[in-house]
């Protein structure tokens, strides 16, 4: 069945002309000259102040990118692009490595305060359900559920600060720019950088490897729980600049981190390109949630501009009984390619990955998840949806592999998408491939979720047949709501306040 | 990945592109014909599919195809017993066709020959695009085949069984089959022999308004045969067409189904079996284009995978701009029996219309635990419970077909393969 006016007028609402972060700020920068070669990774190597390993580390990915070809497989088109006509390091000048707020450039704070993210602790305090200071106090002791998160922020080239640092450093966290943590902590580094997304892994990946210029860094050591949610914030600002963050997080035995991504990005003509890698390693009974609102620029109504974000992100159940779960709400970007994935290694280990992607305008999605299970008894579970308007195209591209030694694996994936209007396109492309007998997958790509069992069940109680199916489609599409933390889930609600009855598969 | 390369060709490229030139004065067509024999072997030479091209994503020809065998002018194939009795029998023997068959009323059959050297047969050669790899093969080396046409109101009592039989060597043929409006037949499709055959095999359907066709591929070859098959058929005006594919054997087996609903009103099922065993490698692919409002389609795969066979289930449903009101259901189960066995299954949906109902399921497990008990706890030995419940995985896809001479000689097919295979 067709969409009901409501749900139209709900997409019509996040629309691509009605991009709200599409301001630009003057921020005197510092720039690299544009294009890509060796001397331009020596540059971000140096204003880095990077030891040479790492150079040498860049240099290694450069070179073997030069020997690759852009992928083509994924539905997704657009003009070649002249990686000789960006720039690859953009920073804003006052930040040689702010020790506090107040070094900070007041534009730069203005950005993000327009972005709703607070960087000023007192205001995040503020925020905090109006305790008073005696409960205050208990809420530090329980620092966990009071609702303080700590950000990084990330802006073009640089983080520019992360708050929260010192009272996580207390709790053995670490959480950094990755430049600081290729300074400050170059063991783990090198221990961990590269070792889920190889240099060699695919072209935008080694892309990022050679040329990356900031990111995140999360360490949570043995059996910690970390006190807060961590957020990196990414802006980009500067005209004609790619963004290659590279975040890194890691979790150890029995640690459990919670980790929130959100992105923006000024409306602009020409079109920007986004490659970051993000990288995890959960350790033996350790858990990594990594929740993303992506809202890169779309591109105008007509398709011009907009981001181009290719993105690898992939996540590592190195040790036994370790959990990684992934959760998107992509609404922005011309094109997202974007495949986050777990590798199942550990023996009963489980990745999740719950995604809603909605397209509208001219936007083209491709992205879907990748469940490689290599251990015993691993699980995993797969939840999509995709909501295209507009000319937009969506697909959904995921797989699910079960291993020679992989027995018991399980994976449950369900997909569904729905289309407004004729002259969009909704695609799934679901790849199955077991080579283990006790391997047990499902894979269903419906039309509707409601039966007509539930339907009738709301109706006998008075429930008008709209409404009934509203409510049903509310109750499930919170499955997927309720794997984001708090903070990001009301952001979400917004965009997910769509009905999704009359999907297609 | 990705990599620059510039492959080597590989012993069975070669051994193509040596047997066209070898064999052009021998095969039959007028001008347009050799033209897309051409056209098609250029095909070739620009390198068989790789898992990089994506229709080709789980079977690597290049990698797969490592033997070729030459022409075997003395291979004799002999025909054999149809499946149904008192069917319609017409054979291709080693790649040539009979110049008389008994037809019932209403129903002709022309040697593929004939037509190729007149050229009437030139429009269907064109392969399918770039990556059509099975019809630029059969194309640049089809010799011979039936045209069958059945005319307008004929309604057949007896099925039509079409024979492809090789004894070795390399056989390629072409089915073409068109069915005139408000027609209705029942057409198999054997495909069977014996020796280390290299065989491609293309049938063309196209459905007259308000005809009703059950069309069945029953595949039997040996254990060391490489079978590319390709069915195309075009589905018109509130015709009904049932695809029945069974697949019991080969070593490489390639089975490409290509549908387009082609009138409003339009039926297509698709009910597969696909039983493996051994060392073998068999894929079978689908694309169906729903591309008119109103149409309805259903495709059911069963596979039981034993041994160290590797099976293949890519299923792509599109359903164009101004299809409206499509109604498509697929589901590829598989029984996955051994450890050293594997499947893999792409179920795929390209929707373009918003007001259509599609769905597909796939799922991919071992005998169900709770079955097995419960048939054990009934004094049923393991072997048998086992036996039992995988036989009947399977049969219930052919218990849906309703005419009772189908269903029966189709069991028996199955029960060879489980008295060899058991």
């Amino acid at each position: 069945m067709p969409a009901v006016q409501d749900t139209i007028d709900r997409v019509r609402k996040i629309d691509v002309d009605q991009y709200k972060y599409g301001f630009q700020t003057e921020i005197a920068v510092d720039k690299a000259p544009k294009g890509l070669s060796e001397d331009i990774i020596r540059f971000i190597s140096a204003k880095k102040d990077e030891p040479s390993w790492m150079l040498e580390w860049r240099l290694e990915a450069y070179r073997r990118w030069l020997t690759l070809d852009e992928p083509t497989w994924a539905r997704v088109h657009y003009p070649k692009i002249d990686f000789q006509d960006i720039y690859f390091y953009a920073a804003p000048k006052s930040t040689p490595g702010p020790t506090s707020l107040s070094d900070v450039d007041p534009e730069l704070l203005k950005v993000y305060e327009k972005l709703g993210i607070p960087l000023r602790e007192q205001e995040i305090l503020a925020g905090v359900q109006k305790t008073d200071a005696s409960e205050l106090e208990e809420v530090s002791d329980n620092v966990y559920k009071s609702g303080r998160v700590a950000v990084d922020a990330v802006f073009d080239s640089v983080s520019v600060v992360t708050t929260f640092k010192k009272e996580l450093a207390q709790a053995g966290v670490i959480f950094c720019s990755i430049s600081e943590a290729i300074r400050e902590h170059p063991e783990l580094v090198k221990k961990y950088l590269g070792s889920v997304v190889p240099t060699s892994d695919n072209y935008y990946a080694t892309l990022n490897s050679a040329v990356f210029t900031d990111g995140s860094f999360v360490f949570v050591p043995k059996g910690v729980r970390c006190p807060m949610e961590l957020s990196t914030y990414f802006r980009m600002n500067e005209k004609n600049t790619g963004q290659f963050e590279r975040t890194l997080i890691i979790a150890e035995e029995g640690a459990y981190v919670s980790y929130l991504e959100g992105c923006t990005a000024p409306q602009r003509d020409e079109n920007q390109l986004h490659a970051a890698v993000v990288e995890l390693v959960a350790l033996d009974d350790a858990e990594i949630k990594y929740s993303t609102v992506q809202n890169w620029y779309p591109g105008d109504a007509e398709g011009k501009g907009g981001i181009y974000n290719f993105v690898t992100k992939r996540g590592d159940c190195r040790g036994d009984r370790s959990k990684i779960s992934w959760t998107q709400v992509e609404t922005g970007s011309a094109i997202t390619w974007k495949y986050p994935s777990c590798i199942l290694r550990g023996d009963d280990s489980q990745g999740e990955f719950y995604s809603i992607a909605v397209s509208n305008g001219y936007q083209q999605v491709d992205s879907g998840t990748k469940m490689i299970h290599l251990g015993k008894n691993t699980s995993s579970r797969i939840i999509s949806k995709g909501i295209a308007a507009g000319f937009s195209q969506n697909t959904y591209r995921g797989q699910v592999s079960a291993h020679r030694k992989a027995t018991n694996a399980r994976n449950f994936t369900n997909c569904d998408s729905l289309l407004i209007g004729d002259q969009c396109g909704a695609h799934t492309v679901p790849y199955m491939e077991a080579k283990n007998s006790t391997a047990q997958f499902e894979h269903e790509a419906t039309t509707s979720k409601i039966s007509e069992d539930q339907k009738f069940y709301v109706m006998q109680r008075g429930i008008p047949e709209e409404e009934a199916i509203a409510l049903i489609v509310n109750g499930f599409v919170k499955d997927v709501i309720q794997q984001l933390p708090m903070e990001f889930a009301v952001e979400a609600q917004k965009l997910i306040g769509i009905s999704l009855e009359g999907s297609v598969g | 990945m990705n990599m620059h390369t510039q492959p080597q060709r590989t012993p069975a490229e070669t051994a193509l592109i040596d047997a066209f030139g070898d064999r052009l004065s021998l095969l039959p067509g007028d001008g347009a014909v050799m033209l897309k024999r051409d056209d098609a072997i250029e095909t070739i030479k620009h390198g068989l599919p790789t898992r990089r091209v994506e229709s080709w994503h789980y079977t690597d020809l290049r990698r797969l195809l490592n033997t070729v065998p030459d022409f075997d002018p003395a291979a004799m194939a002999k025909a054999i017993a149809p499946i149904v009795d008192g069917s319609t029998v017409a054979s291709i023997l080693n790649g040539k066709s009979d110049a008389k068959v008994p037809a019932p009323e209403g129903v002709s059959f022309q040697r593929l020959s004939e037509k190729l050297i007149d050229g009437s047969a030139a429009a269907g050669l064109d392969p399918y695009g770039s990556d059509d790899a099975i019809g630029a093969l059969n194309t640049a080396f089809v010799a011979d085949g039936y045209f069958v046409d059945i005319a307008d109101g004929v309604e057949l009592e007896k099925p039509v069984e079409l024979q492809n039989l090789q004894a070795g060597g390399q056989t390629h043929v072409r089915l073409a089959v068109r069915v005139g409006a408000g027609a209705k037949a029942v057409i198999v499709e054997r495909q069977t022999g014996d020796g280390a055959a290299l065989g491609s095999s293309v049938s063309q359907l196209v459905l007259g308004e308000g005809a009703e066709v059950t069309w069945l591929i029953v595949q039997e070859q040996p254990e060391t045969a490489t079978h590319l098959a390709q069915f195309k058929a075009h589905i018109g005006k509130n015709a009904k067409l049932t695809l029945f594919v069974m697949n019991a054997g080969g070593r490489l087996v390639r089975q490409e189904i290509m549908v387009r609903t082609t009138g409003e009103g339009a039926d297509f099922k698709l009910r597969g079996i696909n039983l493996l065993a051994g060392d073998t490698h068999t894929d079978v692919t689908m694309v169906l284009d729903h591309a008119v409002p109103h149409t309805t389609s259903t495709e059911v795969i069963r596979n039981v995978v034993t041994g160290k066979a590797r099976g293949v289930f890519q299923g792509r449903i599109n359903v164009h701009q101004y299809a409206q009101k499509t109604n498509a259901k697929m589901a590829c189960n598989t029984l996955l029996l051994s450890d050293d066995g594997e499947f893999s299954t792409k179920p795929e949906l390209e929707i373009f219309a918003d007001d259509v109902i599609c769905g597909h399921g796939a799922t991919v497990t071992e005998i169900d635990h709770n079955h097995l008990f419960y048939l054990m706890a009934r004094g049923v030995d393991e072997k048998s419970a086992r036996g039992l419940l995988v036989k009947a995985f399977v049969a219930e896809v052919i218990e849906e077909l309703d005419d009772e001479a189908i269903v029966e000689a189709l069991e028996a097919r199955l029960d060879d393969w489980f008295a060899a295979h058991g």
